[in-house]
């Protein structure tokens, strides 16, 4: 494969032109989604098929048809996966499994036939949808962030530019200066989208002002919220967007050197960012004396080691400079004495990808977006009891109600377990929201009013099925596992109020433990020494707010109304419902469950024998085993 | 270059360069900490040291922050007794003492702050370690950074590598005395010295016979580090006195003498 | 002690500048290499990049992704993430938990399986997922979680008729 290197804008400018006139612009596309949810669905052998049976067609077949299939990154409908999108039909194919593929191939690429069976059912009206752009968890989102994801091979740099990427670099580093671009940014009102909501054009603008030899831009690709992934579907799925952002980055605040911080649990990222940051070099678009206007920049990539408090900005830099994830007071700030104590600009991915299209359209028209303090888009992670689940970009101040009954599908379960009772926003930093507030805009700040915040972008929703007190437990669990154990606020504090939440859920609760939270929880949030610590206690506090009764039934009446800590509930057998097939029987490995058929009786949990594993009521087809 | 601030409503001076905790102890005004040493950076893990910050320009709004961190600067208004500031240092050591029921220090320093038993659950094998990092952070500065914080969260101890004796201590004894609860404990007999688990000799001066209180190893350090003559370390104390006194002595009876250069130097 | 191999070591320490910095980095590959990290390879790295011993220690147990013991030929990471917990994944920690007699953070004696919990992998929409070594397995039940444990032929085939 000849290799094109770019020494000016014209150059860059005549390849972009040739790649439009060429094949594979003209190409249609079969895309096979290989995201981290698809591969785990087995996207990997769909492709594979679908390459063997794209070339079983006939060569003048092959000729006329012009095809050409990429492995794109994830379309953020992993439920749905493995995916396979027709371009430029925009034919929607999901669930698809390795012997879909002859008939995708033959009958519907080749005879234009749509296979029903493979078509997405739209939850509210059970109508088969065909086209990618008329579902409804599609066209309801606004994808600017993650424009290119699921379109392109992350693999392939001439796909980004055929998108337009790289443009924008290219008229940030040729015809405006670096002040120019630093004030496009200000206008634009850009806010960090990692949680922080802290506005972008100022970081920048404070750390082009600092003194120090050596500048840096670095990317917080360490997504450690559970239930977020929109940024590793970014790094995946589009890996130059984020590169083109920090070129631009690195250009208005005077850096040279850029990292991208990318955490442990996220390997396919590392490997399509490292393609990427190959394949840009090689066109001359990292690296000294970029397009030949003497601009040098070049990124490295940096792995997390498996640390959530090292997506704390302090903490992480710490990780680049090889030692241990501690969070440092931030009286001093980064842009001041950042990594290696020089200036330096660290961004969340979704912020950096925004940056090329605030160049290309204008800060005026990211401000045309979203609500007054909070500008232009939001991508969510929606997860939990919807019908759709995947990532969701919307306007900011498009309500939670709107976000999770459009393209969120709507509630999963039917049934009274399946309504609506809370969303969880802002991952362990934020809190639970009930349904009397669902009608708040999603935004930097209405969130964070009631108790909550928008965070990097989580959503998990939950019905009734879901023990709050239970959420509560698994969150302080969480950050006392991830506390770096600097400060005793949060290594001591948290642990206890682990313990005191812990203990209802065992049902030895005590109504004191209630006020011993929430005095607790005043020192763990001003005296913390960072983020992971003053915002711990928010799922508690949010949960004892909005779900006091829940915590009340734990604590006096022992019981959990949503039949989930285990040693406030029993399984039971209901005998009417029950026909005798014997599978929780076969499932139990307690040897719990026993009994024969008799008319009137089935079988008997042992409340002793049983360890509430569940096993049973799961393997259940009809629904004869319950918690309560 | 000073400046002005007001800490409890007192108007003080202040220097560029120098912490609030810095200041107040300048002007006598006490403010408790466990993790800070003026050997070593401040640190911020105690949290004892937290004060109220404000200035006229943040509209009423005050900031919890340590004052072994935080810079002094112009027009500063510091508390560092108010109720919340108080409140923050009780729960603290209520904390504290949950951690290390046994720590003297932290006992007497939770009681000024109303607490004689802890309200939380005490840790089950408690030692008296509170995780204030100066032992660490002065064997990093003075010596061979031996030791270290292992693990994290509330699992985080200070430890050695693999659980062993350290390769590379030279048992100077700087983190047993920086040590503000005793947790760490050495032992001294025969000629040697054991801390960490592992044993040193010290060193034996060549006159005297009797031990300095420095080990062979450390000795090693300080001649690398200092550049300094190795036979500085040969002699005691006592014995280079007893020299220096000879030496002296015969300076002041020199002209009776009638030596000059050769009696000086031996 | 059993000596170790240094040449791996050795290898991966001259693709890095002898800098502090890249500790790190040059600890996950000795991970990858070794399956744990070995004692004879750290005091290597100490004195190559001219970190205290000391400090590589800290390092070494302050970050999840690295083991002072060797893991197990398949590691099954549990995921804990929210999306995950209230869609069973406590249920299947503890399935696993029993079926290999092993917790969180151990590997059997055989080291065949290693068994952890790891905080979200972003594979949410497939809750509750369990990764086996990196291949990514979702939709699981406490029955099917099961058969993660049968062949290596079998498993890895296996997560396709899963969904059936």
């Amino acid at each position: 494969m000849e290799t094109v290197r770019y020494e000016s804008a014209d150059g860059f400018a005549r390849h972009v032109d040739e790649l439009r006139k060429s094949r594979l612009a003209s190409q249609r596309r079969v895309l096979v989604c290989c995201g981290t949810g698809c591969l785990a669905g087995g996207a990997e052998q769909v492709a594979v098929e679908m390459d063997k049976q794209l070339s079983t067609l006939p060569a003048a077949k092959r000729a006329e048809l012009n095809l050409v299939m990429k492995k794109t990154g994830c379309h953020g409908f992993c439920e749905k996966g493995p995916l396979v999108v027709l371009m430029p039909e925009g034919t929607f194919y999901k669930g698809v499994k390795p012997k879909d593929v002859a008939d995708i191939v033959h009958r519907t690429i080749a005879n234009g036939e749509v296979l029903e069976h493979l078509l997405y059912v739209e939850p509210k009206t059970g109508e088969r949808v065909v086209r990618y752009g008329d579902i409804d968890f599609y066209a309801k989102q606004m994808r600017v962030a993650m424009r290119n994801i699921g379109h392109i091979d992350p693999a392939s740099i001439d796909d980004y530019l055929l998108r337009g990427g790289y443009a924008s670099m290219v008229k940030a580093l040729t015809t405006m200066s670096p002040e120019d671009v630093l004030v496009e940014i200000e206008k634009a009102k850009l806010r960090g989208r990692g949680g922080g909501g802290f506005d972008a054009g100022r970081k920048w603008r404070s750390a082009k002002k600092a003194v120090g030899d050596r500048r840096f831009v670095i990317c917080n690709g360490d997504e450690g919220d559970p239930g977020a992934f929109m940024d590793r579907s970014i790094m995946e799925g589009d890996p130059h967007g984020v590169i083109e952002g920090m070129i631009i980055g690195a250009y208005a605040v005077g850096s040279h050197e850029g990292f991208i911080y990318v955490r442990q649990e996220y390997p396919l990222a590392v490997e399509h960012l490292r393609k990427a940051i190959a394949d840009a070099r090689g066109r001359g678009l990292l690296g000294k004396n970029i397009l030949g206007t003497g601009f040098d920049f070049d990124i490295e990539i940096s792995r997390g080691g498996g640390a959530f408090v090292c997506g704390e900005s302090s903490a992480l830099m710490r990780s680049v400079e090889g030692k241990v994830g501690e969070p440092r007071a931030k009286y001093v700030h980064a842009t001041e004495k950042g990594l290696f104590d020089q200036p330096t600009v660290l961004n969340n991915v979704e912020t950096w990808v925004n940056v090329p299209r605030i160049i290309e359209k204008g800060a005026d028209w990211f401000t045309s977006l979203g609500t007054d303090r909070s500008k232009g888009t939001k991508a969510f992670a929606l997860t939990g009891k919807v019908k759709n689940t995947g990532l969701v970009e919307v306007e900011m101040g498009t309500t939670l109600r709107e976000i999770i009954w459009g393209p969120g599908g709507g509630m999963l379960d039917d049934g009274p377990k399946g309504k609506f009772k809370a969303v969880q926003t802002g991952g362990p930093s934020g809190g639970c929201v009930p349904e009397a507030l669902l009608d708040l805009p999603c935004d930097f700040d209405s969130l964070t009013e009631v108790g909550s915040m928008m965070g990097s972008g989580g959503m998990i929703v939950m019905d009734h099925s879901t023990c709050m007190v239970d959420v509560a437990r698994y969150f302080l669990s969480f950050l006392t596992d991830e506390s770096c154990g600097k400060c005793v606020p949060c290594r001591e504090g948290l642990l206890q109020m682990y313990r005191i939440v812990s203990r209802i859920c065992e049902g030895h609760g005590r109504m004191e433990d209630l006020d011993q939270i929430e005095s607790l929880s005043q020192t763990i949030v001003v005296g913390s020494l960072c983020a992971l610590g003053k915002s711990g206690p928010n799922p508690v506090l949010s949960t004892l707010k909005y779900f006091r009764d829940e915590y009340l039934a734990h604590i006096q009446d022992k019981k959990c109304p949503a039949g989930v800590c285990k040693a406030l509930i029993t399984y039971k057998v209901n005998h009417d419902a029950c026909d005798g097939c014997g599978a929780c029987l076969r499932s139990c490995v307690s040897q719990a469950i026993s009994g024969t058929i008799r008319k009137g009786e089935t079988f008997q949990i042992d409340e002793v024998k049983c360890d509430r594993c569940g096993a049973c009521a799961t393997v259940c087809k009809r629904g004869a085993i319950a918690a309560a | 270059m000073a400046f002005h601030m007001t800490i409890n409503g007192r108007r003080v001076d202040a220097n560029a360069g120098e912490t609030v905790l810095a200041t107040a102890r300048r002007h006598g005004i006490p403010i408790p900490t466990l993790c800070y040493h003026e050997a070593v950076e401040p640190f911020g893990s105690c949290r004892l040291c937290m004060v109220e910050v404000t200035k006229a320009a943040w509209k009423g709004w005050k900031g919890l922050m340590t004052a072994c961190l935080y810079p002094s600067a112009p027009d500063l208004i510091i508390e560092t007794d108010s109720p919340r500031v108080r409140q923050v240092r009780k729960t603290v050591l209520d904390l504290l003492l949950a951690r290390c029921p046994d720590a003297d220090v932290i006992r007497k320093l939770a009681a000024e702050y109303g607490v004689e038993q802890t309200s939380f659950v005490p840790r089950e094998n408690p030692d008296k370690c509170i995780l204030c990092g100066l032992c660490v952070r002065v064997c990093e500065t003075a010596a061979t950074a031996a030791i270290s914080t292992v693990q994290r969260g509330h699992h985080r101890e200070v430890g050695t590598p693999w659980g062993g004796p350290p390769p590379d201590c030279i048992g100077c004894l700087a983190c047993a005395h920086v040590c503000p609860t005793g947790h760490i404990q050495y032992s001294e007999a025969g000629g040697g010295r054991k801390i960490w688990g592992r044993e040193f000799k010290l060193v034996r001066c060549k006159e005297t016979g009797k031990t300095l209180p420095i080990t062979e190893e450390q000795a090693a350090f300080l001649v690398k580090r200092q550049g300094m003559d190795p036979s500085y370390f040969a002699t005691s104390e006592e014995a280079q006195r007893k020299r220096t006194a000879t030496t002296l002595g015969k300076i002041a009876r020199w002209d009776k003498l009638g030596l000059v250069q050769e009696e000086v130097k031996s | 002690m059993n000596d170790v191999d240094l040449a791996p070591t050795n290898e991966i320490l001259s693709k890095y500048p002898a800098d502090a910095r890249h500790l790190v980095s040059v600890l996950q590959d000795i991970q990858l290499a070794y399956r744990y990290l070995p004692r004879q390879a750290l005091e290597k790295v100490a004195e190559t990049l001219g970190v205290p011993l000391a400090k590589v220690f800290g390092v070494a147990t302050f970050y999840k992704a690295f083991t002072l013991t060797p893991r197990g030929k398949r590691v099954l990471r549990v995921c804990t993430g929210t999306a995950c917990h209230i869609r069973g994944a406590p249920l299947l920690l503890t399935e696993l938990q029993k079926r290999l007699n092993i917790k969180p953070g151990e590997t059997t004696e055989d080291l065949e399986f290693s068994l952890e919990v790891v905080n979200c992998v972003g594979a949410c929409a497939l809750a509750p997922v369990v990764v086996v070594n990196d291949t990514a397995h979702g939709n699981l039940t406490v029955s099917r979680v099961r058969r993660l444990l049968t062949t290596k032929e079998k498993a890895s085939s296996s997560n396709q008729e899963e969904e059936n």
